[in-house]
């Protein structure tokens, strides 16, 4: 048995860091998808018809595509046609990014449209511009109704990430795949994968949860109602 | 808020540019690290196998530089053409389909292809290809295609059941959801070596293939060099030397 644990912890570094990349992969996806999810669900709900035409048929597109679909799409062929030398890890953390976009907007949006209609009305009564009003009142009560969606997002992005193999990125499945090949050791090094995986979902999850606890505003939206 | 995030978006693209000036003088061979012994991920996270090493000894040789990257091999021809890798040489069989989208160097390795099933089970060559068996195999491989192709033929019912990598198979085969594992002959005594024991070679079938780097089409140079390297080697004792660690003899 100890024999055997021995082995396994010898392969335990090249699978570990895997999960390095793994995070990379994410961590890249989740801020682009934030970053793009966030200006695609205010224009869908205060936008004109044109820019809600336009966020509609985003989410539609990424929404209705499967991963490994769009992964090929866009590394071998846009990409490629664009003549855009991406390298693989960027290229997959770009694509995971705009995927997870369209279901981050939809979360955004969810929390925005939470919010009563009236509050933007009664911050330009104050004198905001609507910018204002969105930046000071709605997002920062909006983002924190979000959380415990977004958490969803980041636990979901996490398994999904395994896909980018196919462009050549060694994540950590696609590693754990390599020593069970020339190990013949299968079972062994999945489950490994698995304690890895549920690790970091674990541990990011207990984070996001830390966070919406802290940004909590008691009386307010995602305070109301709250109980610990 | 909102700034922030937006000042991070070309952040991010200058990120995918910076990363795409990378060296331009080094070759990458794309393997299937899934592939022992031929190609495979070892302890110490490099790439190693019997096409590895003979092609590390003919960049020395010609003066060139390579870089292994393991990729899906489902996704290894368009890797190739796509220019993310710039050969293969992971014991690819040569076939009329890969010939028609890429250029393959000389032949330099024959493998027999061989089919094994479950010591517990003994089967032979023909009960296992007639009588409705599961057959597994790697999809995406010369075996798989051959196997389809010839499905029907001398009264052969097997039933086709595909795995990311042939050792994935043979661990199948293990658990019992599989009557026989079709793939190479390497592979199969790489992973009997490695206490597969349980498992038995009960024949060959299909022809004996041959295995060749694929290069773009456009990639003339690269073929020479690959091409000289390969005479070299089979004329150098390391070849021989070769076949003894990986146990690749035929």
């Amino acid at each position: 048995m100890s024999a055997y644990l021995a082995v396994v912890a010898g392969e335990l570094p090249h699978i570990a860091l895997g999960s390095l990349v793994t995070l990379a992969v994410v961590a890249l996806a989740l801020g682009l998808g934030f970053c793009l999810g966030v200006p695609l669900a205010l224009a869908e709900v205060y936008g004109g018809r044109t820019a809600r035409c336009l966020v509609a048929v985003y989410v539609w597109f990424f929404r209705g595509l499967p991963i490994l679909v769009l992964l090929y799409l866009f590394h071998f062929g846009l990409f490629v046609a664009l003549d855009l030398n991406i390298p693989a890890l960027p290229s997959g953390a770009l694509i995971l990014g705009l995927t997870s976009a369209a279901y981050q907007s939809q979360i955004f949006r969810a929390s925005v449209e939470a919010l009563p209609a009236g509050q933007l009305k009664a911050a330009r009564a104050l004198g905001f511009s609507d910018m204002q009003g969105l930046r000071h009142i709605i997002l920062p009560q909006a983002l924190r109704l979000s959380i415990p969606g977004w958490s969803n997002e980041y636990s979901i992005l996490i398994k999904d990430s395994a896909l980018v193999y196919v462009l050549g990125v060694p994540e950590l499945m696609a590693r754990a795949h390599f020593v069970a090949s020339r190990t013949t050791w299968h079972f062994t090094y999945y489950v490994l994968a698995g304690v890895l995986y549920f690790i970091i979902t674990a541990l990011g999850l207990k984070l996001l949860r830390r966070l919406e606890k802290k940004a909590r505003l008691p009386g307010y939206a995602g305070g109301a109602g709250y109980v610990a | 808020m909102l700034k922030r995030c937006l000042v991070l978006i070309p952040a991010f693209l200058f990120l995918l540019s910076s990363s795409a000036l990378a060296a331009q003088n080094v070759y990458i061979n794309g393997i299937d690290a899934n592939y022992p012994p031929h190609a495979y991920v070892g302890a110490s996270g490099k790439a190693e196998g019997f096409d590895v090493e003979a092609l590390d000894w003919i960049a020395q040789k010609m003066g060139f530089q390579v870089q292994h990257v393991p990729m899906d091999w489902d996704a290894i021809i368009i890797s190739l053409l796509s220019k993310k890798i710039d050969m293969v040489c992971s014991g690819m069989s040569i076939t009329p389909e890969r010939k028609a989208v890429v250029n393959f160097g000389e032949p330099y390795f024959s493998v027999r292809k061989v089919l094994l099933v479950h010591g517990n089970k003994p089967l032979t060559k023909d009960q296992l290809l007639k009588g409705s068996r599961k057959l597994g195999v790697q999809r995406g491989t010369n075996e798989a295609s051959w196997l389809e192709a010839n499905h029907g033929q001398n009264g052969w019912n097997y039933v086709l059941t595909y795995y990311d990598s042939a050792p994935m198979a043979i661990e199948d085969l293990l658990n019992g959801r599989l009557d026989g594992v079709a793939l190479d002959s390497a592979p199969a005594n790489a992973a009997i070596r490695k206490g597969r024991k349980n498992v038995t070679i009960v024949g060959e079938f299909a022809e004996a293939d041959e295995f060749g780097v694929a290069f773009r089409v456009e990639d003339t140079e690269l073929r020479r060099l690959v091409n000289e390297g390969f005479r070299l080697l089979k004329k150098d004792p390391f070849w021989r030397k070769l076949q003894d660690k990986y146990d690749t003899h035929i």
